[in-house]
């Protein structure tokens, strides 16, 4: 599996984009700002929901429509942020293979979008009642800490 | 003024407070995290504001509603941001100090805010018209812009170091 993992990210470290993306003065800082330019707009959108669903942002809507409007840009941000992040990782693609810090992003990263999915699918129903459920308050707060901790993972990568 | 912001920047890689923060195993990636989570939610909450103001998000609500319920965050996010990065300063501040690409986002990051507190005081307004004046929606991209630059200057900044 390993020697698979490891073929592929030979191969994506091979191609033109990702040895633009490496070698160019210029295209790497624009990688990068494409990156945390998506992720800007995923992480600004899905907290300020559960902000509001922890009840601590936004009360003059209902919760579900307060949610509702923001989730167009939250995926427009998250494809930007995968647009620049697969770039990132596929200039020193076989690097980032073996990086633990890495790794548990990427872990994360899987575990927050599946969180993220579940209460974007249920703040319709939980952000319609007139209290908001505890496994809503639940659910966002375990949203937050996901992100938070891809954050914290990703700032030590450098350091491994 | 240029001599005593370097002292000042001498003295404070050496305070007590810094290089605890530094020297700390735990301590200084949380407050780096910190500093990218604030990041993201003051340019998250600007920039939904600024796109309502274009007309692209939120059309459901009025563009005051929008602001009102989006900016308390966005100074949260701010002074969050400042504090953090106050310590990521201080523990390398003079060679921060020299570093242009650290000025300019410093000057961008004024220039943002300094548009953010103007749409935030006309959003109301703005909201009650029944179209959305131009000037607005110029004030809302140019508010997109200056936040992009300041997350390239910051970049930049990561990149340039020699830390």
């Amino acid at each position: 599996m390993h020697e698979f993992l490891l073929a592929v990210c030979k191969w994506l470290e091979s191609t033109s984009a990702a040895r633009v993306t490496r070698e160019s003065l210029w295209v790497y800082p624009f990688v990068q700002l494409i990156h945390f330019t998506g992720l800007s707009l995923w992480v600004g959108t899905i907290a300020i929901v559960d902000l509001r669903f922890l009840g601590l942002a936004g009360r003059r809507q209902p919760a579900a429509q307060f949610a509702e409007q923001f989730i167009p840009w939250t995926w427009t941000g998250f494809c930007i942020g995968v647009l620049g992040g697969g770039l990132l990782f596929s200039s020193a693609a076989s690097t980032f293979l073996v990086n633990p810090a890495f790794e548990i992003k990427f872990l994360l990263v899987l575990l927050g979008l599946a969180c993220h999915i579940v209460v974007q699918r249920k703040a319709g129903k939980w952000g319609g009642a007139t209290e908001i459920p505890i496994v809503a308050k639940l659910a966002t707060f375990t949203e937050l800490a996901l992100w938070i901790g891809v954050i914290v993972a990703a700032v030590e990568i450098p350091n491994h | 003024m240029h001599d005593w912001l370097l002292s000042f920047c001498q003295w404070l890689e050496h305070a007590s407070l810094i290089e605890a923060v530094d020297n700390s195993t735990w301590l200084y990636p949380a407050i780096e995290a910190t500093h990218f989570f604030s990041l993201f939610m003051l340019v998250g909450t600007i920039a939904f504001v600024d796109l309502r103001v274009l007309g692209l998000a939120g059309r459901g609500q009025t563009v005051g509603e929008i602001a009102e319920q989006l900016f308390p965050w966005t100074w949260i996010s701010l002074g969050l941001a400042v504090v953090t990065g106050f310590f990521m300063f201080g523990s390398e501040a003079t060679a921060f100090f020299d570093s242009g690409y650290f000025r300019i986002k410093l000057l961008v990051i004024v220039a943002g805010v300094v548009v953010a507190g103007i749409i935030q005081r006309k959003a109301r307004g703005w909201g009650q018209s029944p179209a959305i004046p131009a000037g607005a929606k110029v004030a809302a991209l140019v508010s997109l812009l200056l936040w992009i630059g300041v997350i390239l200057a910051a970049t930049e900044v990561a990149n340039h170091a020699n830390v």
